[in-house]
This record gives C-alpha cells, sequence and structure tokens, in this order.
C-alpha cells in the first residue's frame, strides 16, 4: 500500500475545512439563543474512505434539530407558540408558502397579522378595524371582540407538517423551505394529532442550548488546532524527505 | 552500507504511513461511532550477513548472522473499543452500549455500523444521515407512523405507546476478524450475528469517536522523531558512502 504525505496534508485541510463549516453553524446557533421559534442545527461529519485510500472526514449534511423550544409567558395577545410538531405558514415576497415557528405576530398598516422579519401569516381570516381583545385557541380558531363589543370568530389558523421536518432547507429569517429531504406539505388543524397545539400569550423560545453550543465550540476549536499541528508536522516530514541529501 | 541506506529509508515510508492513518483518526475525532484504525509494523526480510574479504581461498563465505533489512508497514485493525457517550436530547440519535452493531442496507448490501444519527424519510423509514435503510430483526426496512418514537434498551422501537419494530442488531464474537472496515464508518459482516451478548441500545445519546486525542498526539510526537531519526540515517550513510568512494580511494 502506497501512502503519499501529499494526501495526507489533504486529509488535514479537509479537516480544517469541515470545522470551519462547523464553527459557522456553531456561531450561528449561538447569535441566535434568543430568537424566539429558532431551531438549532447540528453539523454531521463522516468518514471518508475510499477502496482503502484514507481521505480523512466531510462534512456530509447539517441537521435542523426539532426538539420542542420551552414557552415563555407574554403580556402580548399575539405572542403564539406551537407545542407539537406544526409550523405557521408565511406568505412570502415571491408568493410561496415558507414556514417558521416564530408566532410573534403583530396588525401592520393593512391590518395583516405579520411575524416578527415582517412576513403575512397565511390564514383563512382577517381582523377588521376596531377589534379588541384578540386571543386564539388550541384548536387555531381566532376570537376578538368587534366595534359593538360583541364576540366574533375571525377564522382559522393552519399548521404545517413534515415527515421529516429535520430535512427543512433554511430561508433565512428563521423561516424555512420544504425540500426534496423534508418530504411534502401536511396542513392540517392546530390541535390535532402530530400538528401541535397552539396558545396565546406564549413565546416558543430558541431550543439552542448554550452548554452544549459552548462545548461544541471549544472541542471543534481544539480539534482544529489539532488538524494544524498535524498539518505542520506533514510538512515537516515532506520537507525532510526533500533535503535528504545534504548540499 | 548500501543496505543501512535502504533500511532508513523503509523506516521513512512506514512513518509517512502511520502518519496518514494518525491524521486520518484525527480527522475523525468528531465522527459519531467512528473506531479508530491501528498501524502495525513488521520486519522486513532477513538476510544471511557475510563477511567478506574479498577474495578466499577455499570458496567458503563467513556468514556472521541474520542481517535486519529494515521494516514494512503490517496489517491494519480497527479497535473496537467502546466510545464515549455524548447526549443530544434528539429522539432519533441512538447510541450502542456493549459490543454490537446497528444493521443497515446500502445499495452495495448490507453493512454494519455504531453510528446512531438516524433520521425519519420523506415515506417515514427510518434512514441513516447518509440515507442508507435502517434494518429491522428481520433484515426489513422499519416503518415509523407519525408520532413520537421511544427507543427501549433492548431496540424495542414504540410510537406513541405502541411497538412498531425492534432494531436489528448485530453482534460478533471476534468483530477483529469477523468484520471489513469500509467507506463513511461502516462495516461488511456475516449477515447474521455470531456472538450472544446484545448490546444496550441508548436513546438520545450518540456514541463519539473511540479515539483518545492525547494518545494521538504522543503517538504522532513518536512518529515524527522516527521519521526524522531514520532521515539522518540515511543522510549519515550517505556521507560515509561518499567519504569512501572519495577519500578512502584516493591515490598519493
Amino acid at each position: 500500500m502506497s501512502s503519499s504525505l501529499f494526501q495526507t496534508l489533504n486529509i488535514s485541510r479537509q479537516d480544517m475545512l469541515s470545522h470551519m463549516l462547523d464553527l459557522d453553524v456553531t456561531s450561528n446557533n449561538l447569535a441566535n439563543i434568543n430568537t424566539a421559534g429558532y431551531k438549532a442545527s447540528r453539523s454531521n461529519f463522516q468518514e471518508m474512505l475510499n477502496q482503502q485510500l484514507k481521505g480523512g472526514v466531510q462534512l456530509r449534511t447539517t441537521q435542523m434539530l426539532t426538539t420542542q423550544g420551552s414557552l415563555r409567558d407574554s403580556t402580548q395577545p399575539l405572542d403564539w407558540a406551537i407545542q407539537g410538531g406544526g409550523f405557521f405558514n408565511v406568505t412570502l415576497p415571491d408568493g410561496t408558502i415558507g414556514y417558521t415557528r416564530d408566532g410573534q405576530f403583530a396588525l401592520d398598516a393593512n391590518r395583516q397579522l405579520v411575524n416578527s422579519s415582517g412576513y403575512p401569516l397565511f390564514w383563512t381570516g382577517n381582523i377588521p378595524e376596531g377589534t379588541t381583545d384578540i386571543s386564539i385557541n388550541p384548536d387555531g380558531t381566532v376570537i376578538g371582540l368587534d366595534a359593538a363589543g360583541a364576540r366574533a370568530d375571525l377564522g382559522t389558523v393552519q399548521l404545517t407538517r413534515f415527515p421529516n421536518s429535520s430535512g427543512l432547507t433554511s430561508y433565512g429569517d428563521n423561516i424555512w423551505l420544504e425540500s426534496d429531504a423534508s418530504g411534502a406539505a401536511q396542513t392540517g388543524a392546530a390541535g390535532s394529532e402530530n400538528f401541535g397545539a397552539i396558545s396565546g400569550y406564549r413565546v416558543e423560545q430558541s431550543n439552542v442550548d448554550m452548554g452544549q453550543e459552548l462545548t461544541r465550540l471549544m472541542t471543534l476549536q481544539r480539534a482544529f488546532s489539532m488538524s494544524t499541528k498535524v498539518f505542520e508536522q506533514t510538512d515537516l516530514m515532506i520537507s525532510q524527505a526533500i533535503n535528504l541529501r545534504k548540499a | 552500507m548500501i543496505k543501512g541506506l535502504y533500511s532508513a529509508v523503509s523506516a521513512m515510508l512506514m512513518n509517512a504511513s502511520r502518519q496518514q492513518t494518525l491524521s486520518h483518526n484525527i480527522a475523525n475525532l468528531q465522527t459519531p461511532g467512528f473506531k479508530q484504525i491501528l498501524t502495525t509494523a513488521q520486519g522486513f526480510m532477513q538476510n544471511q550477513g557475510v563477511y567478506s574479504t574479498g577474495y578466499t581461498n577455499n570458496g567458503s563465505i563467513d556468514y556472521i548472522g541474520l542481517l535486519g533489512l529494515g521494516t514494512q508497514v503490517g496489517d491494519e485493525y480497527i479497535d473496537f473499543e467502546q466510545g464515549a457517550l455524548q447526549f443530544t436530547e434528539n429522539p432519533l440519535d441512538l447510541a450502542l452500549q456493549g459490543n454490537g452493531f446497528f444493521s443497515v442496507n446500502t445499495p452495495e448490501g448490507q453493512r454494519y455500523t455504531r453510528d446512531g444519527r438516524f433520521l425519519r424519510d420523506t415515506d417515514n423509514t427510518l434512514v441513516t444521515v447518509d440515507g442508507y435503510q435502517v434494518l429491522d430483526d428481520a433484515g426489513q426496512p422499519i416503518q415509523l407512523p407519525d408520532g413520537d418514537v421511544s427507543v427501549g434498551s433492548e431496540g424495542t422501537i414504540n410510537v406513541n405507546g405502541n411497538v412498531v419494530s425492534t432494531l436489528g442488531i448485530g453482534v460478533f464474537a471476534n468483530p477483529e476478524t469477523e468484520l471489513q472496515h469500509t467507506e463513511g464508518n461502516l462495516f461488511i459482516g456475516p449477515v447474521s450475528s455470531t456472538g450472544e451478548e446484545a448490546p444496550q441500545v441508548v436513546q438520545g445519546y450518540l456514541e463519539t469517536s473511540n479515539a483518545n486525542p492525547a494518545q494521538l498526539t504522543t503517538q504522532m510526537v513518536e512518529v515524527a522523531r522516527s521519521y526524522e531519526a531514520a532521515q539522518k540515517l540515511v543522510q549519515n550513510q550517505d556521507e560515509l558512502l561518499g567519504k569512501s568512494i572519495a577519500s578512502l580511494g584516493r591515490i598519493g
């Protein structure tokens, strides 16, 4: 079996590159530790080995971690949180639907419900002028008091779920898009099985675990410096081979 | 003298190969379920050392014992030692505690792995992060109905409280000889188990690489120094050879 030191350099290079990408993922998680409805991502490394030729490691995929974030009480009636597997549907500027767990909604100038990034919620209903005391039921029906003080049904918020939500692709702004890996979106009533129930006056907090991310940051930094050491040493070995013959 | 030159070079080649394996182990320090590769060195062939004066009266040669001609890379072994378990909270991350392997279906056939990063596929099949189907105890893919998944320590999978399947776990009496390492953390092995004691399945955890960074670093120092020593020996012998040609043979 032949083994070239240049291939060994390549293993370390690949190793450093993977750790830089992992650093991006970890810093993004840490930056979003206080973003409502944010879901942490994880880098999945895999061994590279081709016909017994060692190739080190590669970053194969990143995976969204779908664990439930804890719910925080709020004083805003339009702070809605999902407990369960579903997503809110928001309309993106190009007209397609994006999915988010960020339920901090507000009324904009056109009396549309928009989330904190400004994307309008896609739902069957509207909020007429003068409506007060808006609240949401676990099954997604929105009720309020109209201008005359009578109780009014304003519409229904439906949720969307995916066979594999960890395979959704990120759109940015805490919004996810359907992908080949996630499977087709299934829309259904909130509160029904596997869709999750909605509760008002609640905010779902980010599911990023600070302790876990900081440990990850530390290990990846050590692993990175270790691979630079390996790179240096392999380089030194190559130079020793080049200088075998004294001048 | 020339023999010595080649022995020293063989030591350099051996250490270059060790360096490659060490780099591979180091690169996979954060690959779940990774089992480190161990290298071995073997003595190269031996030869009868001969003392010859360059001429002989009686036709006999004086043998002075065996002379080693250097070293070569020996077989590689996989260290199947248990790796530490890391808490991930993810319900589809599984780890094995004890001797045994998850059974997966790749396009090249059935494979074994200790890497328990599993996902739900778009058609609700349980797959690995590389997209290979995870197999049950009958060698069939595992279908997960919608709902919360919980996995028992014997590998039974419950969804919403109903048992839906049991993980196929291969247990081998002698993994060192029965399994062959192949791409992406996978092993080729016999179709059915040869061992007895099944491992425990732990949900929400991943098994980390079993390589130890401190050990790898000290091994790397070893490689660096023996490579350097071998390089110096090559230089020395080159120098001696040069002297013997240039000075010894000088006349007048």
